[in-house]
């Protein structure tokens, strides 16, 4: 009787309790009390994961598309009519600057309102999710808003008042272009320069030239290779081969970000992705990967935290979901390892895309018969 | 009349900025998130008002002593507010603030909140300004005692060694931490970055294997340290380097490990990519079959990437395996007719 009993606690802890993390990714979707002021510049990100983590569920129904939608069309610095801030445009990250509420341009004038290169990345793949065309974006805007953040070196900044550059920026500016289906928002040989000297001794990726291999940085490097079209031209066999090693020997249970680390729930994405696009995810152990993040599950509120017995938040709830996805968790939705969206929401990209591409292709043919 | 109150001490109450006649020119704006806000934050009033005066503020671009003082309030309440900071900056600048003062007042933030991207930055900036680095190693080995791998720290800390050239005492340290705790990736990490932008691994590559092998003896189970091994002897090739095999095969037998046992797999594997010409073709089959005797022990010993170990030793012998018909199938060999994904998914 006692091993059925301890038998049957064994299977409840280890599974997946889907309708929690939906009700955690709505909360989170709401109110949040003050101690999380610390993220008010960066709530489109936190919708981002609520968003794409609800999608990965399946489960997007539960909310309004339409305001969402309108709320992030808030949120996009428009030019203005004189065009004068077009290297600052691209979307805020929430409303804190305080300018008014307007979900149509033209932008209004303020002396510190810009655009930020995540929040940008986010905002346009929310409105994808959401199922938004786009229409609204102000593309050339967002592009010319882009350029105006990259450096010498290839790395980007998040804004143009200036901030920390390095791999990250460089993510969310080769998903710009890849979602606006436009690379002239940045120089691809320099961005591939600042990836190559961000490569590690040790074949990991850091987040610049001689810094520690980490596992996000290497999700970066390699996603936005692939992102560009650009990984089997960038690096060689012998060096994918290298990363392949460094990113496998992260698995402890679940993954660890850097050699001697313990493990946390968002490197089952970060590793485990970047593992996927060099096509030997298949080679790691499904099982200790699965345990490990089912045991950072909080069964109460929902979502997923770091580690075990502690705090969820949306980021590792929503990564922790994409772990489980790339592992082939029933019921969720595969996750496109380098954009970070739904395969269903990519291939509205791609039909997106396609429409933009028939549509130029039959204004030229209008002009030059 | 009895006056005697006034004498009493009143503990100072927080005044919000509405009710501060200093400000009353000032009208506050608001946060504006329109009639369906997503993911909102419920502040309290307090935090509202500090924050609707600094919009009020950023709206007119006011260079003032009380806009100075009151980025001091808004990054107590949200020191992750990167508008808050750039600022603030603004302000160093045309206030002409005294930077020794904002040193003091960033280090105290810092000890504080460690792994906030904009303090790190704001102290980058203020160092630059002041083009005075001379606190800079001594306060990041501070914050470096309370956590050891702290990432923004070791960012700072390159960018201040490189900039200003302060190689001279930084492998010392790197030696000092790596004697606290040997698996410590960051400070091998640190130990590359210093060697590599000072005297190079050419003259010094003798040491630096010494080293490490000694640093593995003392703790077997470190990748940090066969990482080490391996990415400075990466460039030239594993097989290279003269003795090297041998003494790892001795260590093999007292201080054996996944790493160990890997680093000799990429010896072989290295001297089969790169055999001189005149390498027989009998010599080659044997490296080959010590390197697929090493993925079967990984397979045994490394459960958890045994898989992974498995493909590696079939895709070296696909790629240098002899087209001879008696040789011996590897234990997994041919491919199994389940894909692995689908076995995992099943179980």
């Amino acid at each position: 009787m006692a091993e059925e009993e301890s038998q049957f606690e064994e299977f409840e802890q280890i599974d997946f309790l889907r309708d929690r993390h939906v009700r955690f990714f709505q909360r989170t979707l709401q109110v949040l009390p003050e101690r999380y002021a610390s993220l008010e510049t960066t709530r489109l990100t936190i919708i981002f994961f609520a968003l794409s983590g609800l999608d990965v569920l399946d489960a997007l129904d539960v909310i309004d598309r339409n305001t969402m939608i309108e709320w992030i069309y808030s949120l996009q610095v428009l030019p203005t009519e004189d065009q004068v801030n077009l290297s600052r445009c691209g979307f805020r990250g929430s409303s804190h600057i305080g300018i008014p509420y307007s979900t149509k341009g033209p932008g209004v004038l303020h002396p510190y309102d810009s655009g930020h290169v995540a929040m940008t990345y986010t905002g346009l793949c929310s409105l994808l999710i959401l199922g938004d065309d786009l229409s609204r974006v102000n593309k050339q805007a967002c592009l010319a808003g882009l350029r105006a953040l990259q450096l010498e070196d290839g790395s980007f900044y998040a804004v143009p008042e200036g901030s920390e550059n390095d791999i990250r920026f460089i993510y969310c500016a080769a998903s710009i272009c890849y979602m606006l289906d436009d690379w002239s928002g940045m120089d691809i040989q320099k961005a591939i320069e600042y990836i190559r000297g961000s490569l590690s001794y040790d074949n990991g990726f850091g987040q610049g030239a001689g810094r520690e291999s980490h596992g996000g940085w290497t999700y970066c490097a390699i996603a936005s290779l692939c992102l560009m079209g650009r990984l089997e031209e960038a690096l060689s066999q012998r060096e994918l081969d290298r990363i392949r090693r460094w990113c496998i020997m992260r698995q402890q249970s679940g993954f660890q970000g850097r050699p001697n680390k313990p493990v946390d729930t968002c490197y089952s994405f970060w590793v485990g992705a970047t593992l996927e696009l060099l096509d030997v995810f298949q080679y790691t152990n499904f099982d200790k990967n699965r345990s490990f993040i089912l045991s950072t599950q909080d069964r109460l509120v929902g979502g997923f935290a770091k580690w075990p017995d502690s705090h969820p938040d949306p980021l590792h709830a929503y990564l922790g979901l994409c772990g489980l996805s790339l592992i082939g968790e029933p019921s969720l939705r595969k996750v496109h390892p380098a954009l970070n969206i739904t395969q269903r929401a990519f291939q509205h990209v791609q039909q997106l895309q396609q429409t933009w591409r028939d549509s130029t292709g039959s204004c030229s043919r209008h002009l030059w018969g | 009349q009895d006056t005697t109150f006034l004498s009493q001490e009143i503990p100072p109450v927080f005044l919000c900025f509405r009710d501060r006649k200093e400000w009353a020119d000032l009208e506050p704006v608001p946060q504006d998130d329109g009639p369906n806000p997503v993911v909102k934050i419920a502040y309290s009033e307090k935090f509202s008002d500090v924050y609707d005066y600094f919009r009020a503020l950023l709206k007119n671009d006011e260079r003032s002593e009380r806009a100075f003082a009151l980025t001091s309030e808004a990054i107590e309440l949200n020191a992750a507010n990167y508008t808050v900071w750039h600022y603030r900056r603004v302000l160093l600048q045309a206030l002409s603030k005294d930077l020794r003062e904002e040193m003091r007042y960033i280090t105290a933030i810092i000890e504080e909140q460690p792994k906030n991207y904009q303090v790190w930055h704001h102290r980058r900036m203020v160092v630059e300004w002041l083009n005075d680095p001379s606190e800079e190693l001594e306060f990041i080995a501070d914050i470096l005692s309370q956590d050891a791998k702290n990432y923004h720290a070791w960012q700072h800390r390159q960018w201040v060694i490189q900039e200003y050239k302060l190689w001279d005492d930084e492998l010392d340290f790197v030696e000092n931490l790596l004697e606290e705790d040997v698996r410590n990736n960051s400070a091998w990490n640190q130990r590359h970055f210093v060697i590599s932008h000072t005297s190079g691994f050419s003259d010094a590559m003798e040491r630096e294997i010494q080293y490490c092998l000694y640093q593995i003896k003392k703790a077997p189970n470190n990748e940090s340290a066969w990482n080490y091994l391996k990415g400075i002897l990466q460039p030239l090739g594993l097989s290279a380097q003269p003795g090297l095999l041998e003494r790892v095969l001795e260590l093999k037998q007292t201080h054996c490990s996944p790493y160990l046992l890997a680093f000799l797999f990429d010896c072989y594997e290295d001297a089969l990519e790169n055999s001189k010409e005149n390498v027989a073709e009998e010599e080659q089959q044997k490296t080959l079959k010590k390197a697929l005797e090493i993925c079967q022990l990984l397979a045994q010993e490394d459960t958890i990437r045994k898989e992974y170990w498995l493909f590696l030793g079939r895709s070296l012998k696909n790629k240098h395996g002899s087209s001879d018909p008696s040789d011996e199938p590897l234990a997994d060999d041919p491919e199994p007719s389940v894909p692995v994904s689908e076995q995992q998914e099943m179980s």
